[in-house]
């Protein structure tokens, strides 16, 4: 609770601080305040203790805190990462930790009402931050496709919301619960009740750009500045899934009802992400489809929802850790590069391993999204593919495939830095704070047991 | 532990170094490890890693000794001569250096999923050390390298979580990845026929046996001298060495798979993939004017005899093949060396245009001479104990056609050999070799050596293995009752 309330307050101070300031002087500011939100999230300090909130509401259990402090400590790596953009203004700044507020508000939620309000508050920045390069006709473009869309699918999930109340008497997922094991016992299942389900999780899984809602995210990704292209790959993934995971836990009773259309959507993302994936000319286009897969991946998550021997919600927290870091990582090599270079294809990378300390951290950013062993990725990847194993191996068999097929894209960025070309590189500046990024990649992938709550 | 930690450590000082990296020095670092480990012994390590069950173990034994003496005796080898010098030369060491902690990794490792990391790990050094430095298309012809494998991994990553998941639970309640673990798994006939398989195909297309060698050749020609070195010298070896105590060990049951019913089982399918990779690789042999993929297509039909000694669960046959292994990784990497030295001064490799060397290079022709007997298994060089003792066991086993083909050869492989030998060495001078560097002679002559100490006194490495070949024996005979 605490921690939304910093983040909160760090947002409307950055936003009015910030408002004529240019953008650089408020970015360490920022990361100095998301890391301190981070840090009391992790620590369990309750600050206002004179506040309360119904239970009912909104409450954070000590795993939920770690998701809040993952998203702070994203938070911050992004703002971190890549350059300040504006010398006119911080707004973007504010927007992005007004943004942010909404997706801690999404991890603590108990209630229908709650996760509305999550997704709203975070979603509305993201739609201005999907267009605030205003001369290019392709963040509009990006803009008013997210704005349409994902007003659309927040009407849909509204909507399913309705239906389950109708059906359950209720707002409260715990007492959803309740309802849910009654009429699984009787295996009865009432028409408003899948109706509302099955609205809740389309608009759930929009948000999370899985398979078939996923059209969004190519255009989207590619059309905005690439760091809010960074924040939506990372934060509303992170939030997102925190939510799956949390309706679906309230209606586990019913496990057996949604678990193969769970497995089939998952099986779906992985292989519409990582073949496009194959395919695309422009790697920014590539990591939008690469996080369509990795949504797939995240989706075996619920097939362990309701067994006792695994601890879901650890193993898709390791899985998020490592996925945001790397992916963070790769969009600011792609900002990066096209500063360097000013193009938009592969061809952005040529030249990169003359930098020979820079081109380490670029081989290990690229090998923990493929998955290799001792980098992040392969951890993360690990424990997930592992334990659903068990469950259904046939979507881990096709989990794996698409580890396969991933190599081919991800390996593309290689083959043009490793390029023989003659071509000047002007040396760009190049952040150190990358270099933490693949520090941290090959601390979670070497010691993946101190990163697992 | 320290066979990892400090090839590791040298590999980061190696690529720190950069430009002021000199060959002596990268030599030096890439002996420390084997030194380290002759003189304090190689400490064994077990502690939870990916949780509490699954650890990282690392203990080596019988064979793996034998198999890390073939990595930290290669790998300086290679760092000596293997890589030219150049803008790169600290990159290449550097890689080399990581490629011999994780292969040190593989060969020790004692829980299934120590194993598949450390297994991943070597492919990663090498798929770098060929993208940056192959000839011709390379990253198409890289790529195909590591999709290939990379899936053969991935399908031993599946066999092995389905042997995790029917371990027995311990106290703790969980299952286990230990090795003795996984090997106690009772598979019915069909079930370990897919674990199996699952197994068997990361190993074959490392090795590779027949069906699988599509990327091989490619790789093997354009990768450069050091990379290909690695590959046939020690990487070829994981695969064997998988093979035996990662596949046959904990799958037994699958060599009884029944393909055809009462006539061909899966053990008999991988006897005729050995067999169909050593005749095949023995007759494109023959014809190859290229001298690099001429080592690379023997190499093919070398390790198809091995695999098919393994097979015959003889205590000859087993022993000879795990001597063959040492013997194929020195005569492998002695072989492309001598046609990377020709190649540095030639600047092309093609025998049509090679000959006379040997009397602008006496000392050159000689240590040549050396490895190619030990290639040809001439008596008193090295391949000849082990090619004895497999043929010996695939003779005594089965029908004895598999024997008669088998033997044969070794007279395709004298005549493939000894003609590389002739038109490189012997005949009318077509132009003459600059004389060789220091490091190159000594290189030359460490291989050399041997080669000959090797074929005088077999009996040394016999004896490293014997005690674990007998209990792999009798592991296979209780699980899988197929001593035959």
């Amino acid at each position: 609770m605490s921690a939304l309330l910093i983040v909160f307050a760090a947002a409307i101070l950055v936003l009015f601080l910030g408002i004529n300031k240019p953008e650089s002087a408020m970015k360490w500011p920022s990361v100095i305040l998301l890391m301190l939100a981070g840090l009391v999230a992790l620590s369990g300090v309750d600050l206002a203790t004179w506040l309360t909130v119904p239970e009912s509401m909104i409450s954070y259990s000590s795993m939920d805190r770690l998701f809040v402090a993952l998203l702070c400590g994203i938070g911050a790596l992004v703002i971190a990462v890549f350059d300040a953009l504006s010398s006119k203004g911080s707004d973007r700044l504010g927007l992005m930790m007004l943004s942010l507020t909404g997706a801690v508000m999404l991890v603590g939620q108990e209630n229908l009402v709650m996760m509305f309000l999550g997704i709203e508050v975070m979603s509305i920045p993201l739609y201005v931050l999907a267009g605030s390069d205003k001369q290019n006709i392709f963040s509009n473009e990006a803009a008013i496709k997210y704005f349409l869309l994902g007003a659309f699918s927040t009407a849909i999930l509204l909507l399913g919301s309705a239906f389950l109340y109708g059906a359950t008497g209720t707002l409260v997922l715990q007492s959803m619960t309740h309802k849910a094991s009654m009429y699984a016992h009787f295996g009865v299942y009432p028409p408003m009740l899948v109706a509302g389900l099955v609205l809740l999780a389309v608009g759930l899984l929009f948000k999370v750009s899985a398979v078939p809602f996923h059209f969004w995210a190519p255009d989207v990704y590619e059309g905005s500045p690439t760091r809010s292209t960074a924040f939506m790959a990372t934060i509303v993934k992170i939030a997102g899934f925190s939510a799956l995971l949390r309706v679906t836990m309230a209606f586990e009773p019913m496990s057996l009802w949604y678990q193969n259309a769970v497995a089939i959507l998952a099986i779906l993302s992985i292989i519409v992400g990582n073949m496009m994936g194959l395919v695309q000319s422009s790697p920014k286009r590539m990591l939008a489809y690469s996080s369509i897969a990795h949504a797939g991946y995240m989706l075996l998550v619920l097939l362990l929802v309701g067994q006792a021997q695994f601890e879901a919600d650890s193993i898709l927290y390791l899985y998020l850790v490592a996925y945001s870091i790397a992916s963070t990582g790769a969009f600011a090599w792609i900002e990066w590069a096209t500063q360097r270079s000013g193009k938009m294809d592969f061809t952005m990378f040529n030249g990169l391993s003359s930098n020979r300390w820079a081109i380490v951290n670029m081989v290990i950013v690229f090998l923990s999204l493929a998955g290799i062993p001792l980098t992040a990725g392969f951890a993360g990847k690990y424990y997930l593919f592992a334990s659903a194993f068990s469950i259904h191996p046939l979507a881990v068999g096709f989990a794996l495939l698409g580890t396969l097929l991933s190599i081919a894209y991800y390996f593309r960025a290689f083959r043009f830095a490793f390029a023989d070309t003659q071509e000047s590189t002007p040396n760009a500046k190049f952040s150190w704070v990358l270099m933490l990024v693949s520090v941290a990649i090959l601390l979670v992938g070497c010691a993946p047991m101190w990163f697992m709550p | 532990m320290e066979l990892i930690l400090i090839p590791l450590l040298s590999a980061a000082l190696a690529y720190g170094a950069g430009q002021q990296l000199n060959r002596s020095l990268a030599f030096a670092l890439s002996l420390v490890p084997g030194l380290v480990a002759l003189a304090l012994g190689v400490h064994s390590i077990d502690v939870p890693w990916f949780s509490d069950d699954i650890r990282l173990a690392l203990n080596p034994s019988g064979w793996s000794n034998l198999m890390l003496l073939l990595t930290n005796f290669l790998v300086p080898v290679i760092v000596l001569a293997g890589w030219r010098e150049g803008e790169k030369f600290s990159l290449q060491v550097a890689l080399t250096l990581f490629m011999q902690a994780a292969l040190n990794g593989v060969f020790m490792a004692q829980d299934g999923l120590t194993f598949y990391i450390f297994w991943e790990l070597a492919l990663i050094p090498i798929y770098f050390l060929a993208l940056l430095f192959s000839e011709g298309d390379r990253f198409a012809v890289t790529l195909k390298f590591f999709l290939y494998t990379f899936l053969g991994s991935l399908t031993m990553l599946a066999s092995l979580m389905y042997l995790y998941s029917l371990t027995s639970v311990g106290d703790d309640g969980h299952h286990s990845f230990a090795y003795s673990a996984l090997q106690a798994v009772e598979l019915s006939t069909t079930e370990g026929f897919w674990v199996g398989l699952g197994l068997f195909l990361a190993f074959a297309v490392k090795i590779p046996l027949m069906p699988f060698h599509a990327w091989q050749s490619d790789t093997y020609t354009q990768a450069p001298a050091g990379a290909t070195m690695l590959l046939s010298g020690i990487m070829l070896k994981m695969g064997l060495y998988g093979l035996f105590v990662w596949f046959v060990a904990l799958a037994p049951e699958s060599l009884h798979y029944m393909l055809v019913e009462d006539l061909f089982d899966f053990r008999d399918l991988i006897m005729v993939m050995g067999l169909a990779g050593l005749l095949y690789g023995a007759f494109i042999a023959m014809r190859q004017s290229d001298a690099k993929r001429l080592i690379a297509f023997s190499s093919l039909s070398h390790v198809g005899l091995i695999a098919m000694a393994m097979l015959t669960m003889k205590s000859d046959g087993v022993n000879g093949a795990v001597l063959q292994m040492w013997v194929h990784g020195v005569n492998a990497v002695g072989l492309f060396l001598v046609v990377d030295l020709i190649e540095r001064r030639l600047g092309h490799r093609d025998l049509e245009q090679m000959g006379g060397f040997a009397k602008s290079s006496p000392f050159f022709a000689a240590t040549a001479l050396i490895i190619v007997l030990g290639t040809v298994a001439v008596p008193l060089t090295n391949g000849f104990p082990g090619e004895f003792l497999m043929l010996k066991a695939v003779f005594n086993t089965g029908t004895g056609y598999c024997g008669v083909l088998a033997a044969l050869t070794i007279i395709f492989c004298a005549v493939y050999m000894l003609r590389f030998f002739q038109l490189a060495f012997m005949g009318p001078e077509k132009g003459s070799l600059s004389s060789l560097e220091w490091n190159e002679k000594l290189a030359l002559l460490i291989i050399g050596a041997a080669v000959l100490y090797t074929g005088v006194q077999p009996q040394i490495i016999l004896d490293m293995v014997q005690s674990n070949t007998d209990s792999w024996l009798n592991a296979i005979a209780e699980s899988g009752g197929i001593l035959s």
